[in-house]
């Protein structure tokens, strides 16, 4: 029994004794949900975890959580559409983060620093994989199978790594010493890289499932379509993918005074950039899509990425959006021109888009060349049963496994279904933990679910608006074809973008929780925190009122009943 | 389970980076503005203070015999002589010679109406106190009842809204503007919505030299009908909306505001409250309460000319900006 | 050292004495002279002390409350009204048993208004917890202020002395004062047990649920009995400095042997005690004066009355629809005893003078048979027609 104090005196902090959770019907918890970027990478880059480090000055360590997931920020950096842009809160709010700026300055600043990747010993337990093909796919899976501890065989038919990324990637989008550094860096990890074997020359497909435990297959586009069309076109027609590798190797090609380019995909409009370099007045892009920005629906936007097309057309290239080409004039064998067609994509009966044309919008162009740009796809040899007659190989969406065999698994442009970059590595990446499951006797790599945390999540009160931070680029007229066309971001700049980040459903340590508890019961703590918070709960004292829920700018902390 | 459980929560309290003159344990409601406002206070203020706590929810809910939440000297008298009391202490200090900073808290029960005779009598005398008004705009100890605080047209237990009444007939009396006319050194008003804002005008008043006074808006969860999540949301908006204005006095001259970037309307604020409830019905009545509400905000935006030329980072949109380690400008 | 001084003057000179550090007063008759002179003391830096002139008496009653929580030896004075209006604030340093001392410089209670001298004041706050000391006359004042502080600090509880309005507090007499070194060496440096200091920092005022409450007044009950020792302890030890004692709790005077007693609180003892010399041929009473009338003292009472057969309680205040407030209590003290006939008088309500001749009539008047309670000098051609 408490006994009386003169006057009913309390001692200090006395209070304690009393544990207010009892009253508690609803508790918060710190819930981690992932940030539209994380969701919408296809590389699996989580940008509001490394723009966190960054944000706090630890440089290295937000390059080996971006790496984690996507060995070439460097080159990503700078060829990535950065689809984490479009899908960025930020982009609701003012403008998204440059979160292309910042990967390619991380990267940039870790090939400067010499940093290492951060891989696993080689295990000498686990068994060797074979990753045939050295295109940003192969070697995605080839890091990331190295870096879970596998010794992994990297097979290329040529004699340098990089793919597309050396084939057809201008250099006024990516320098080539950009991609040697990040190759030669990936390469200096101890993979047993072996170029000049061609799959299905050098090698058979059945050799190497014999010889190794596990084979990724990660081969690039590098046949152009063939135009597929009921009229006729002349026999010196030049295809898109084709003429951009001779002008990659031979530094020029032959460049009409005008031409017509049709196609929206990045062929299309880095070809179009680079006759105009060369000299061609006059260069027309034919697109069934839009230029992609906000408020176009990605089936109805170019493949392209915006940055490029936009640049494009700063160049001087124009663009003829929804146009389809209805037949070419010709005299003789010689273009003349080219007769197009208003055309859109509308969702048909069976609500998937088909490309519809329409009667009476007819109109020429008059051009002296049309190059059809309208797609690529792979050069099966050595592994055409797989292709089972169609132009891909059929995987498992998520892992990439090949149904029906148990060591083979593919990715990148051979799926078909996709073909950046930051595609190709997620591929990679996600084929390399579902072998290394596999080989593990873990079972099945399942997608994650994640929950991606939506705009109206966030407290916007605690954020203040600012510019996004733009990189500079060369003025159009000074755009020639071997000098970078975007720089990478001042350090200023870089510090700046990444404080923008609103880091969505991630604690931002803002100490809003802490400072806002009406109850004392959010403890600040560095040590104690597991959760990569800053805080702890006091459950013996929180009433559960939620104000810290409803304050938290992240979106970071939810409300749980408790019954 | 490891790493995670070697120091004890009352340990990491007992470690907290910043003062705490006021603990946990306490029995406010579910999102009490005032205790957060008085958590606040404490903490800016530091240890080397005393309190003079007036008659209230905040005496009740911290000091149920044998507990006490307050880690600072503390002492309650009656309702209407905090002002009083805090003067006796800074009178006591001064001449033990003691750095001791006096503060007396108060509700706005205690502040506009009980209390004014004392609050009055000390500022007039020149206590070197800190007198801080915890306002949430009725008499909710004793149960909502109508104070010279409550603003027009709000319905409480005394001026309820009924067939012949819109809520209170009378306006929120100025209280601020009265205070300053003693032409004391330093009055202001602050929010619990602007914590940073806060903390800078707690840390200025006790450093003047004089009496200083800042009036709080603290929003009740249980009297205004809001839920307890949304304490910081309604005192935001009353900031953003400019019916409740926060500025400066310095020798009862107006000499800072906290600009609004952007109005928002009245309805906004009095939508989120049961105790508006009545002005969004059907009869006239309430659209011309409404309508007055907003000519009282517009009003305040123009005499203390509140409405910010530009984006600014310390105005009621930018003041409350978080930042990645919780660096705040205050 | 002997001096001429007025009543308000010479409380003033005590207080001083005292050392108080916060005195907090507002001015209301009679008590204005007593804080003037403080007020005067400390302006001429006599006195090092905060004076604080409130705006009211509830704010005197509030600073002093503060003043001695955060460790100042407090003062403060009051009369009438003015008591009134501390009241809340007076019942609240007691409950907190706050250490303090204040001047009643006693007055009638308003309606109808009067400025003049009775008991009504100090008797409305009977029950507030504080100690009640009356004084006959200005060196009693003077002594008893000074033993006061002692006492309220020794037993952590607030004492008002009760000084007669206008009969002692205006006027001028001659009266020793005591040294300063006499009164330090009596009264020692302030300390307050449960002072407010941030480095030890104590919640007081808090709000105690009925598992406390019940104990809380009880204990405060007891401390204020305990008290009773300690009023007779600390007038024993105040004689052996100054060679004056103030009669402890209760004084008989006059003619102890006496089977007529009257009993009085306040400066009307004196003039009972010149009429008993002017009027020799009335038979001569028992004066007794109840000095200590919170805490009460019982059984110093009872034997004060032994053996008397007739009691006259001669009061300055009473409640109307009940009777004689002391009466009341000293009856109820003497019960179970052999009782003598007691006989309630309320007289000099207001200020109505007390002549010498009232003793003779007094007596007179106790003799006959007119109820247990009536209005000493009532004249009743002065009642409204028609009824009250």
């Amino acid at each position: 029994m408490t006994k009386l104090t003169r006057g009913a005196i309390a001692l200090p902090g006395t209070s304690l004794a009393n544990r207010t959770g009892s009253w508690r019907v609803m508790r918060p918890l710190h819930q981690h949900r992932a940030a539209p970027c994380h969701t919408a990478c296809p590389a699996g880059e989580d940008a509001q975890d490394w723009i966190a480090r960054f944000d706090v000055g630890d440089w290295q360590g937000a390059w080996q959580a971006l790496v984690s997931a996507n060995p070439l920020p460097a080159i990503s950096g700078r060829v990535c559409p950065h689809p984490c842009e479009s899908a960025c809160n930020r982009g609701r709010y003012d403008q998204p983060i440059a979160i292309h700026s910042l990967e390619r300055y991380l990267g940039d600043m870790a090939l400067q620093q010499g940093w290492d990747y951060p891989v696993a010993p080689l295990d000498a337990a686990l068994p060797a994989v074979a990753v045939v093909g050295a295109g940003p796919a192969g070697l995605s899976a080839a890091y990331h199978l190295r870096r879970q501890g596998f010794k992994v065989s990297l097979i290329e038919a040529l004699p340098q790594a990089g793919g597309t990324l050396r084939s057809a990637l201008p250099y006024y989008r990516l320098p080539t010493e950009v991609l040697e550094g990040e190759i030669a860096h990936l390469l200096a990890l101890g993979l047993d890289w072996r170029p000049h074997t061609r799959l299905g020359r050098d090698v058979s497909l059945e050799e190497l499932e014999q010889d190794f435990a596990a084979v990724f297959l990660g081969p690039g586009n590098q046949k152009g379509r063939r135009w597929d069309v009921s009229f006729a076109v002349p026999d010196t027609l030049r295809v898109g993918l084709e003429l951009l590798h001779e002008w990659m190797r031979m530094g020029t090609v032959a460049t009409p005074r005008s031409v017509a380019i049709v196609g929206g995909g990045n062929t299309a409009v880095d070809l179009g950039r680079i006759l105009k370099r060369l000299g061609a007045a006059e260069v027309h892009l034919i697109t069934h899509e839009r230029i992609p920005g906000p408020g176009v629906a990605d089936f109805d936007a170019m493949p392209a990425a915006e940055r490029e097309v936009r640049q494009a057309i700063e160049e001087g290239v124009v663009v003829h959006e929804h146009r389809s080409v209805r037949r070419l004039l010709l005299k003789g064998n010689k273009v003349i021109g080219v007769e197009m067609v208003h055309a859109k994509k509308l969702v048909g009966a069976d609500g998937r888009p088909r490309l519809t044309t329409f009667e009476g919008t007819e109109s020429v162009l008059h051009v002296e060349e049309v190059i059809p740009a309208i797609g690529q796809q792979v050069d099966a040899e050595g592994f055409e049963p797989l292709l089972q007659g169609r132009p891909f190989i059929p995987v498992d969406a998520y892992s990439g496994a090949v149904p029906g065999s148990a060591k083979l698994f593919a990715g990148g442009d051979a799926r078909g279904d996709h073909g950046t970059v930051s595609a190709a590595v997620g591929d990679g990446r996600r084929a390399a933990l579902a072998i290394a499951r596999r080989l593990r006797g873990q079972g099945e790599l399942n997608p994650e679910t994640r929950a991606t945390i939506g705009f109206e999540q966030l407290n916007l009160n605690y954020y203040e608006h600012q510019p996004r931070q733009e990189a500079a680029v060369l003025p159009p007229a000074e755009r020639v074809c071997h000098q970078e066309v975007e720089s990478g971001l001042a350090p200023a700049q870089a510090a700046l973008e990444a404080r923008r980040c609103l880091s969505c459903g991630n604690c931002l340590a803002c100490d809003n929780c802490w400072t806002l508890c009406p109850d004392s019961s959010v403890l600040k703590t560095r040590e104690r925190a597991s959760d990569g918070s800053h805080y702890v709960f006091d459950y013996d004292y929180c009433k559960g009122c939620g104000l810290c829920a409803q304050e938290c700018p992240t979106g970071y902390i939810v409300m749980q009943p408790e019954y | 389970m490891s790493a995670e459980h070697t120091i004890s929560l009352a340990d990491l309290r007992a470690k907290q980076p910043r003062f705490q003159g006021l603990t946990a344990g306490h029995r406010a409601c579910l999102g009490c503005g005032q205790a957060l406002a008085a958590r606040l206070v404490t903490e800016a203020a530091g240890p080397d203070v005393a309190v003079a706590n007036a008659t209230g929810c905040l005496e009740v809910f911290t000091t149920p015999y044998p507990e006490s939440s307050w880690r600072l000297p503390w002492l309650h008298s009656v309702f209407g002589n905090a002002g009083a009391v805090a003067a006796g202490m800074e009178a006591a200090y001064k001449k033990q010679g003691k750095s001791t900073k006096v503060i007396a808290m108060a509700g706005d029960g205690g502040t506009f109406d009980i209390g004014f005779q004392a609050l009055s009598g000390m500022l007039e005398r020149g206590h070197n106190v800190l007198y801080v008004c915890y306002d949430n705009e009725a008499y909710m100890n004793t149960g909502v009842q109508r104070s010279g605080s409550t603003p027009h047209a709000a319905t409480t237990t005394t001026s309820p809204a009924g067939a012949a009444r819109m809520g209170k007939r009378h306006m929120k009396k100025d209280i601020v503007t009265i205070i300053a006319a003693h032409r004391i050194p330093y009055a202001a008003t602050a929010s619990v919505a602007y914590v940073s804002d806060l903390r800078r005008k707690v840390r200025h008043a006790l450093e003047v030299d004089g009496p200083s006074f800042l009036h709080i808006h603290a929003p009740c969860p249980l009297g205004w009908g809001h839920e307890g999540a949304a304490t910081i949301e309604v005192a935001r908006l009353a900031v953003q909306t400019g019916l409740f204005p926060l500025i400066e006095l310095e020798r009862g001259e107006l000499t800072a505001v906290m600009p609004i970037r952007q109005p928002r309307p009245v309805r906004d604020y009095l939508a989120l409250q049961n105790r508006f409830r009545h002005l969004f019905s059907q009869d006239p009545r309430a659209q011309v309460e409404l309508e007055h509400l907003q000519a009282l905000a517009d009003h305040n935006i123009e005499v203390y000319g509140l409405l910010g030329e530009n984006a600014d980072a310390q105005d009621s949109e930018g003041a409350d900006t978080v930042q990645r380690g919780g660096v705040r400008w205050a | 050292m002997r001096l001429a001084l007025e009543g308000s003057q010479a409380l003033a000179r005590a207080v001083a004495l005292c050392r108080p550090q916060v005195v907090a007063a507002y001015p209301i008759t009679p008590q204005t002279h007593i804080v003037e002179n403080i007020a005067k003391l400390v302006a001429d830096g006599r006195l090092d002390c905060d004076f604080v002139s409130v705006e009211s008496e509830h704010s005197a009653a509030s600073v002093a409350l503060g003043a001695a929580c955060a460790g100042s030896r407090a003062y403060t004075a009051s009369s009438s009204q003015g008591i009134l209006l501390m009241s809340e604030v007076l019942y609240d340093i007691a409950g907190l048993r706050v250490p303090m001392v204040m001047t009643c410089a006693n007055r009638a209670v308003s309606a109808p208004l009067s400025i003049w001298n009775d008991h009504q004041d100090a008797m409305a706050l009977r029950d507030s917890g504080w100690i009640q000391l009356y004084c006959a006359d200005n060196q009693e004042a003077i002594d008893t202020t000074i033993q006061a502080f002692r006492l309220a600090e020794s037993l952590e509880l607030p004492v008002m002395v009760c000084v007669d309005g206008f009969a002692l507090t205006h006027t001028l007499e001659g009266l020793e004062l005591p040294s300063q070194e006499a009164v330090d060496a009596f009264l020692p440096p302030y300390r307050f047990s449960r002072a407010l200091d941030s480095t030890q920092p104590l919640s007081i005022g808090t709000l105690v649920s009925p598992d406390h409450f019940t104990e809380a007044r009880a204990s405060h009950h007891h401390a204020l009995l305990q008290g009773l020792s300690q009023i007779v302890a600390l007038d024993a030890a105040w004689q052996q400095i100054t060679g004056r004692a103030c009669g402890g709790l209760v004084e008989v005077r006059g003619e102890p042997e006496a089977k007529i007693g009257i009993l009085t609180l306040g400066s009307v003892l004196g003039t009972l005690e010149d009429a008993m010399e002017t009027y020799a041929e009335v038979p001569r009473a028992r004066l007794i004066k109840l000095r200590a009338f919170r805490p009460f003292p019982a059984e110093a009472l009872r034997q004060a009355c032994a053996g008397l057969d007739t009691l006259i309680v001669f009061e300055r205040a009473f409640s109307p629809g009940g009777g004689g407030i002391v009466a009341t209590e000293v009856k109820a003290a003497l019960y179970g005893q052999a009782m003598p006939r007691v006989v309630s008088f309320a007289a000099g309500l207001g200020g109505r003078d007390i002549p010498l001749d009232a003793y003779p009539r007094l007596i007179e008047a106790a003799a006959e048979d007119g109820g247990d309670f009536r209005f000493f000098d009532l004249k009743p051609d002065q009642l409204p027609e028609g009824g009250f």
